[in-house]
């Protein structure tokens, strides 16, 4: 298949790119004028392409002739009209592209963050059948703007007779990458671990880039939406010490008892509400949705991915953090198809 | 060059100032075109005035558009002006895109039929200003810029002491901005996609320095003589100028404004020096220091001054603690200004910043534009 990263140039797309290489596809690899994220991936599959999806320029051309769109691309970062820009404004541009390139397959890499964790019951099991959050409005942008970017691939794909698939990681982690806000809070040379029994829906990079590949490739994933979550899935006391093991210098963690956040994102709740009327901003961790998407004890399930997709996880986590620190860039040297080793040479 | 401050030179709003006496409630239909983050203050501003209804807004992002109507009430989503306007047919257009829009935008508004409010500036130039404002007078209807920071509460303070005397006669004004427009991550710093202003006259500057003439010329009597270095301190393609320093004198009145990107932290300092005393405000961060004589006479007036300014900065520190907490924002003064605009506007009677204001702004922006293009 000749496949269309979008995003390339980041953490996860960088790795996309190698893994759809490494599986013999041909690879249009979208980045921004000045990403310097594909610094180093030489091979002769892979084409690259500088556009900004916030902007219409150019994208048509950029989109024309392949078989799939990968769609990786969003804002992590910024107030919620840099974020609409870098995500919703983004594909919106995208798939006027793609519709005008006759382009008719979408994968949009969406996220764990659009579930409702407020009304998900402690210590139940989270999938693709839980509720989604209406609109996030009151917990943060990026949640919200992934949801309308579901919203807006779902109903344009679906009016258009494309394929399509909607993918949510859990937390990807990986080489820059071990720490998550689910674990707490990242002080520096301190991380503020609340919640230290709660399962983490964790997803090693190099896992969850095959899965995106895979999601492209097999027929049975259109019209699907499957979480990728690892079959690993530890408590954050157990991934907090194991990360902690392969970093240096060694973070220092500091135990919350979530009881205690709980009981203070309350309390701010119900001072928010008599004192300024619900108007005044407290700090993410004190906002229950927001604690809640972060830190509230679930239990995670993939066994739909694994069913749709044949996917498995094909690093487990000691594994997986050890080549997160290994001095080996992983994604940046694919091998060639005429040489393909398996995956865990690459790494040696 | 020479201009000098007029009371109000339109006949239009002469005509409506004429009939302020009819003055009923009317219920105004307003929309909105440009979704971005301005919007969010004008559209916050029309979801509280009862007798505005928000009838449509607009946007080429069709999902932003949408996130109006359900954030804002907002009754329908459009992604063509033109197909807005005539479907919705408004009595006020808020037009909120990027600069160099504005002069279509206003244009196709006025000949729809609607009172515009539309961001600074109007227009690049006084000369396509003047042509919109003719057009407006043709149509019978209002061009009215936002001018917002003449309506925090700090420059209205400062005004009135000048209408009491207590600052005696204006002499010296000095308007300062600083903020990094530089920054890596910032929208004007975008080198993937450059933000629209940077090709205006002045580039990215010229989305400030409306702020920056406007403030200065309410206590500017006449603008006599310009003079103005602009710099690209930060170097490199992107940026036509990151750096302005400015000296215009008006009679008796000198006044300097200025704007840098290399100096923290961000400021919007307004300082208004007369013949008896001054005053100062930080419009980012709210204060007011008043020098002024106090009673005690010369030789107790700097101690008192010291102490009642202490005092007024420590409880200023603490409001702007309570403000970031309850996300007030600077864009306080925009309230003020819609407002008294549609309260113009609903009794036909002048608007808070009429003809006369836009056109001295425009016209000191040219000047100012115009010392760019000598060096």
């Amino acid at each position: 298949m000749k496949l269309l990263v979008t995003g390339a140039g980041g953490f996860l797309g960088r790795y996309v790119v190698a893994e759809a290489l490494r599986r013999g596809h041909a690879v249009r690899a979208m980045v921004r004028g000045s990403s310097e994220g594909l610094a180093g991936l030489d091979h002769p599959a892979l084409e690259l392409v500088k556009a900004d999806l916030r902007s219409r320029r150019g994208l048509t051309d950029a989109v024309s002739g392949v078989d799939a769109v990968l769609h990786l691309a969003a804002a992590k970062s910024g107030d919620l009209y840099a974020q609409y820009a870098g995500t919703v404004v983004a594909t919106e541009n995208l798939m006027a592209a793609m519709t005008e390139a006759n382009v008719r397959r979408i994968v949009l890499i969406s996220s764990f963050s659009v579930y409702d964790y407020l009304k998900a019951k402690s210590f139940s099991v989270l999938d693709e059948n839980s509720p989604i959050e209406k609109d996030a409005f009151d917990r943060d942008e990026y949640a919200h703007t992934k949801l309308v970017q579901e919203r807006l691939v779902r109903e344009h794909a679906s009016a258009a007779g494309w394929g399509f698939t909607i993918l949510r990681p859990g937390v990807i982690y990986g080489r820059n990458n071990l720490f998550t806000a689910r674990i707490g809070v990242n002080a520096g040379r301190f991380w503020l671990r609340i919640a230290g029994f709660a399962r983490l829906p964790l997803t090693y990079v190099e896992n969850c880039a095959e899965a995106i590949v895979l999601a492209a490739e097999r027929d049975a994933a259109l019209g699907q939406t499957l979480n990728v979550v690892d079959d690993d899935m530890p408590t954050q006391r157990k991934y907090a010490a194991m990360a902690r093991a392969r970093l240096s210098p060694k973070p220092l963690i500091v135990p919350m008892p979530f009881a205690i956040i709980w009981f203070l994102a309350g309390m701010g709740v119900v001072t928010n509400r008599l004192l300024f009327r619900g108007r005044a901003k407290i700090p993410g961790i004190f906002v229950p949705a927001r604690l809640a998407a972060r830190c509230k004890p679930l239990r995670f399930s993939n066994q739909k991915i694994k069913q749709v997709l044949g996917w498995k996880s094909r690093y487990a986590m000691g594994e997986a953090l050890d080549r997160s620190v290994s001095d080996k860039r992983i994604e940046a040297t694919p091998p060639t198809k005429e040489r393909s080793p398996a995956p865990a040479e690459v790494a040696a | 060059m020479t201009m000098t401050a007029q009371t109000d030179v339109s006949p239009v709003a002469r005509e409506q100032a004429a009939s302020a006496g009819a003055a009923r409630a009317v219920r105004l239909k307003a929309a909105v075109v440009g979704t971005g983050k301005i919007s969010e203050e004008h559209l916050k501003y029309l979801r509280a005035d009862a007798n505005v209804e928000l009838a449509a807004v607009c946007d080429l992002s069709s999902a932003l558009a949408q996130y109006a109507v359900a954030r804002f009430g907002a009754s329908q989503a459009f992604t063509d002006c033109a197909k807005m306007l005539a479907d919705v047919k408004p009595d006020v257009l808020h037009i909120l895109t990027p600069p160099h829009t504005h002069f279509k935008m206003v244009s196709d508004a006025l000949n729809a039929g609607a009172h515009v409010i539309v961001e600074k500036p109007v227009a690049p130039t006084n000369r396509e200003f003047n042509e919109l404002w003719k057009l407006a007078q043709s149509k019978k209807r209002l061009i009215v810029e936002d001018h917002n920071y003449r309506f925090n509460e700090p420059v209205l303070k400062i005004e009135q002491l000048l209408r009491e005397g207590q600052l005696g006669e204006v002499r010296e004004i000095t308007v300062r901005m600083a903020l990094p427009i530089r920054k890596t991550g910032g929208r004007y710093a975008d080198e993937n996609l450059p933000h629209p202003s940077h090709r205006m006259p002045a580039g990215v500057l010229h989305e400030f320095i409306t702020h920056l003439c406007y403030l200065a010329l309410r206590f500017l009597p006449s603008v006599d003589r310009v003079s103005a270095a602009w710099a690209n301190v930060g170097g490199g393609t992107l940026f036509k100028y990151d750096d302005l320093d400015a000296l215009v004198i008006g009679g008796p009145v000198h006044a300097r404004i200025r704007f840098t990107a290399a100096a923290a932290p961000d400021t919007f300092s307004l300082t208004v020096r007369g013949s008896r005393g001054w005053a100062q405000t930080d419009l980012f961060q709210p204060y007011l220091r008043l020098v002024l004589p106090r009673k005690g006479g010369a030789q107790l007036s700097p101690l008192v001054n010291h102490i009642a300014n202490g005092i007024g900065l420590a409880s200023a520190g603490l409001r702007g603690f309570t403000n970031k907490v309850l996300q007030k924002t600077p864009y306080e003064g925009l309230q003020t200004f819609l407002h008294h605009t549609y309260r113009a506007f609903r009794e036909r009677s002048q608007p808070p910043v009429t003809y006369d204001d836009m056109d001295r702004a425009s016209r000191l922006v040219d000047m100012l534009v115009d010392e760019a293009n000598r060096i």
